[in-house]
């Protein structure tokens, strides 16, 4: 997706003010997207120049991935009813646009995104962005108090070798800048210094330095055995009963959660349906209803069932759910921790 | 290429099965589609929805069954249609049941109430290769006989199939019923009890025999633990589960079963597979 495979994988420093320059030059070609402040809030939007970007900023409310490439709401079909039913079908179309300053853990939620709307069947409107979209992502020194990245490798660095486009390490008033796609290479071909070996050791001081912040961690290791065995802890109940409210903000800031809903929208004459997809969250009362019966009609059931799709349920895709980036914890209204959760189930198994 | 957008297909006939339960008879203009036994189509209409249905009857000359019970929005929707009328589908999905597999071996059915649709397939498929199996079963359980579908084939089925039906209650004919037809010997054979205790009726080789059940979720539950204790593997035993399902292709998430898709890895797995999985019975 990020061109052919033939390319130079070059690493160069060079100097920050020339890649905003080129990349105002892009402009004209590319729909700019990158964080801005808006407030105390970082935010992804689409700029007028790159003087707006926060380059620095910690974490976003929304991922730029659900914000930019996998839509909240898309709209599918029309379809007109005039003797007899004509259905029309919404164009994938998408215009080209470079996301810069992704963080490690959003990139890897994007390439998470990929296995499920580019894995065994193709969803025409999510390849048609992502495919028209130039990812730069940007490795992460500003540690949060609800990062764990770290414990579950999407980062703070990243590691990833494809997918993405570039990958920026911050150097003072120079960017460490790793090409990571042919067009990549075309579009950004800056004059700059060859990254060598003092360089990448640097680079690997700053990262240990990074890794010396996190606060929060999780051992991954046995997770699956771990809640398999746990189905029926207390901490589903106590936490579902005591403080969860089913709000789904955890799903709908998560740059992982991908379901949707189909929805039917008529016209008040009737002659014209549309049918678009929108976000739909697991927490919701009548996710998993069936005629007759829910699969998931406990509260504790539908928080396990966020919980584990993040930590386990790994025979999904063969990788967990989560990226750390910490953001359902952030964003609980009464500060259920996922963590805490898996913590809470492992020393009880150590007691037991 | 989209895959949600769906085709219209018109109602080539209706069949009422049941007092809430009819078998479309669907042609599409334009789909040259195959499906195999227990696959499914989104079946449904702009402005009401789609539901996830299984087929009832393959592609044969253009024309394809889906036999429904009217139950929710959509198939209330269906329910209303009549002859010559347009729906609209999309499909088939999913993995069906496993016949190949089954080749050599003995067969045991195992459906309840709207669970034998998706396994008519199979029975079709199985009598027109009878040398290729074993001795076959059909346990089929309904809440009572008005309940029953595909009565009038069962003549049929037995000349080679063994079919033992049993009911949770007896009932006269309602008057509605296409049931009403005197001399129905099978109402005369049908037991009064739960599938499960048909299970006593059957021999089985284990290590040759292969098992399809398909019912409600609670049903399912107790006939795989009584098949396990007759011996068979949870790997030979093969289950058709519903969940909620609004793409069919595994994006939108609705019928994940602990990390499985229901709708793309299944509808049909082996027990083996789900057996013990978190918000389900089996």
């Amino acid at each position: 997706m990020t061109g052919g495979n033939t390319f130079r994988k070059s690493k160069r420093l060079v100097p920050k003010d020339m890649l905003f320059h080129l990349l105002d030059s892009l402009r004209k070609k590319y729909r700019l997207i990158g964080p801005v402040l808006s407030g105390d809030q970082a935010v992804f939007r689409e700029l007028q120049s790159s003087r707006e970007l926060f380059m620095e900023y910690r974490t976003t409310m929304l991922s730029p991935g659900k914000l930019f490439i996998y839509r909240a709401k898309e709209d599918l079909f029309r379809f007109h009813n005039n003797e007899g039913i004509k259905i029309e079908e919404a164009p994938p179309v998408s215009e080209k646009q470079i996301i810069i300053g992704v963080h490690p853990c959003d990139t890897n939620a994007i390439l998470y995104l990929d296995r499920t709307f580019m894995g065994a069947y193709k969803d025409p409107y999510y390849e048609a962005r992502r495919k028209n979209t130039v990812i730069i992502s940007i490795n992460c020194l500003q540690v949060s108090e609800n990062c764990f990245c770290s414990s579950v490798g999407s980062g703070p660095f990243l590691k990833a070798e494809r997918g993405y486009d570039m990958l920026l390490t911050d150097f003072g008033d120079r960017y460490l800048m790793e090409i990571k796609s042919k067009r990549a290479e075309e579009l950004f071909n800056i004059k700059g210094k060859q990254a060598g070996d003092r360089d990448m050791e640097i680079k690997r001081d700053i990262e240990k330095s990074v890794l010396k912040a996190f606060t929060k961690t999780i051992s991954v290791e046995g997770l699956d055995g771990l809640f398999l065995r746990n189905m029926d802890h207390p901490v589903w109940q106590r936490t579902a009963e005591e403080r969860c409210l089913s709000c789904s903000n955890c799903v709908l800031v998560c740059p992982t959660c991908f379901c949707y809903d189909l929805v039917d929208e008529s016209s008040m004459d009737m002659r014209t349906t549309r049918r678009f997809r929108q976000l739909d969250a697991c927490q919701d009362m009548r996710f998993a209803g069936v005629y007759g019966g829910n699969f998931r009609q406990r509260r504790s059931a539908r928080l396990r069932q966020f919980v584990t799709h993040k930590l386990n349920q790994t025979v999904q895709y063969g990788v967990y759910g989560t990226v750390g980036c910490g953001r359902c914890i952030t964003w609980c209204p009464t500060g259920i921790d996922l963590t805490e959760m898996a913590k809470e189930i492992r020393r009880s198994e150590k007691d037991g | 290429m989209n895959r949600l957008k769906p085709v219209r297909a018109r109602i080539q006939g209706i069949k009422k099965e049941a007092l809430d339960v009819k078998t479309y008879t669907l042609s599409t203009e334009s789909l040259p589609f195959s499906a195999r036994p227990g696959q499914f189509n989104m079946v449904g209409f702009p402005g009401v929805g789609e539901a996830p249905i299984s087929f009832s009857a393959l592609v044969r000359e253009n024309c394809f069954e889906h036999t429904i019970r009217s139950a929710g929005r959509v198939t209330g929707y269906l329910d209303g249609l009549k002859e010559g009328d347009e729906l609209f589908v999309r499909g088939p999905y999913g993995k069906g049941w496993p016949l190949r597999e089954a080749e050599g071996k003995g067969i045991l059915l195992i459906a309840g109430g709207v669970g034998i649709a998706p396994l008519r397939p199979v029975i079709r498929g199985i009598l027109e290769k009878r040398e290729l199996f074993d001795t076959v079963y059909l346990i089929y359980g309904a809440r009572n006989e008005n309940h029953m579908l595909f009565t009038d084939e069962f003549k049929i089925w037995k000349e080679e199939i063994l079919l033992f039906l049993t009911v949770d209650e007896k009932s006269k004919p309602h008057p509605g019923s296409p049931h009403r037809k005197a001399g129905d010997k099978w109402r005369r054979e049908c037991h009064i009890g739960l599938v499960t205790d048909m299970l006593d009726k059957v021999t089985i080789y284990p290590e040759r025999t292969i098992a399809f059940v398909c019912g409600p979720e609670i049903m399912m539950r107790f006939v795989c633990r009584g098949l396990l204790f007759m011996g068979i593997e949870p790997s030979s035993l093969y289950v058709s589960l519903e969940r909620r399902m609004k793409c069919g292709i595994a994006h939108c998430g609705h019928c994940q079963h602990y990390g499985l898709f229901v709708c793309k890895d299944g509808p049909v797995f082996s027990y083996k597979q789900v057996r013990g999985l978190p918000d389900g019975l089996l």
